[in-house]
């Protein structure tokens, strides 16, 4: 092999290492240094990866574009409900008319704490009806042990969290029955419970 | 060492507060608009110096970044997860820059045969000789330039190889040539550079004696 045929061989076996090239490289030193230099332009090319930062304009455009294409959606629910299921939930799919059914109860209820003369009625948000065929949250839970056991418990201190939120929401409301911001805050708690099931129900879908 | 093409995370601590990106990748699905920019700080830059070294056009590298983004929120909900979400994204941004070379007719690969090497391709019997020696190590800034003046169709081999990582056969794939023309690309992709290297560090010791 000589010096050309060396070159031409690089492309094949670039780090000279069969034996026709390490033959030739004992005694050219020329070909030695190439080989070198080659090794080191390969090794700096790999600084070269993510080495630049593009300008705050780029993700400028994408969000507007985001915005304008309704990718980005205003968020329904509160960060800490949003489960991160990593697994199918599909055997829970009839949950999403169970929210519904939720949030028509509540509605309702609502409906009913706004009329005057109607404000001493009491509501027990403690352990609240999940729906109307009567799903209650260990009915919920033992739901998610079968068909996604690792989402225990993130599910269970998810569903205590929001029940806390319903059950400080309902003190307020049951303090002062006027208060539209009290009322507010219960209706979003029982929101956020029903999103959670949609959520998962989201997460279920292929 | 050459990089892994799969990993295109940026060199970030995690902290408590961080999202994931499992949870930015599903929260992202859902619309959540704090995801989508989690994703892009997670990985703007490595896909913006992909489009950069391929263009060596800094506007044209934005807008490019900007579509690879985009195209990836608008298929996100297709993602399921077989693959690394790095990859997927890496080559999504690939296929991005390729497509632009094609609509600008830029060559993706050069078009010369393994075997038909120009003048200026074939191996030289004097190389070596009386240069400069790249002795000790190469200079990112140095490097860069001189990737950035490669012909076209040697830049994109040596930037999906050399710096993004892929195998011949893939680039095969990606660029629509044969695996020998991938190799022959690089090897002279590499020479060139090797050429552009030694004669600027030549005409910068030209300078200094001058001076």
């Amino acid at each position: 092999m000589n010096c050309v045929e060396l070159q031409q061989s690089l492309a094949e076996v670039e780090d000279g290492s069969s034996v026709e090239q390490r033959a030739h490289l004992r005694a050219c030193t020329a070909c030695t240094a190439l080989v070198k230099e080659l090794d080191l332009i390969i090794a700096a090319a790999g600084e070269l990866q993510a080495a630049e930062e593009p300008s705050p304009r780029v993700w400028n455009s994408i969000e507007i574009a985001l915005r304008r294409e309704g990718l980005i959606r205003p968020q329904r629910v509160e960060r800490l409900l949003v489960p991160s299921f990593a697994t199918r939930w599909g055997a829970a799919r009839w949950l999403v008319p169970a929210a519904a059914m939720l949030l028509l109860a509540v509605g309702i209820y609502m409906r009913r704490e706004s009329q005057p003369n109607q404000l001493t009625q009491q509501a027990s948000v403690a352990t609240p009806v999940a729906n109307a065929s009567g799903l209650n949250d260990d009915e919920l839970m033992q739901e998610v042990v079968d068909n996604a056991p690792a989402m225990k418990p993130q599910y269970e201190e998810n569903l205590w969290r929001v029940n806390e939120s319903i059950r400080e929401a309902q003190g307020l409301v049951d303090d002062s029955p006027n208060d539209e911001e009290a009322r507010r805050s219960l209706m979003d708690a029982y929101h956020q419970k029903s999103m959670l099931f949609e959520m998962a129900m989201d997460r279920s879908l292929p | 060492m050459r990089p892994e093409k799969g990993d295109l995370t940026e060199p970030r601590q995690q902290q408590g507060t961080e999202l994931s990106e499992a949870e930015a990748i599903e929260r992202a699905k859902l619309g959540d608009a704090e995801a989508f920019r989690a994703l892009y700080d997670k990985h703007k830059r490595r896909v913006y110096s992909l489009c950069l070294r391929m263009t060596a056009n800094t506007a044209e590298a934005e807008d490019l970044a900007q579509e690879a983004f985009l195209q990836l929120y608008r298929k996100i909900a297709t993602f399921r997860g077989e693959s690394a979400f790095s990859t997927w994204l890496h080559r999504l941004s690939v296929n991005v820059v390729l497509m632009h070379l094609r609509k600008k007719s830029l060559p993706v690969v050069s078009l010369e045969e393994t075997t038909q090497g120009t003048e200026e391709d074939s191996p030289r019997k004097d190389f070596g000789a009386e240069d400069v020696a790249l002795a000790g190590s190469v200079d990112r800034m140095q490097l860069q330039r001189a990737v950035d003046s490669l012909p076209p169709g040697y830049r994109t081999i040596f930037v999906l190889h050399d710096i993004e990582g892929y195998e011949h056969n893939e680039i095969a794939k990606i660029a629509g040539c044969s695996i020998g023309n991938s190799k022959s690309q690089l090897h002279k992709a590499r020479m060139k550079l090797r050429d552009l290297l030694k004669m600027e560090r030549a005409e910068k010791a030209g300078k200094s004696r001058a001076g």
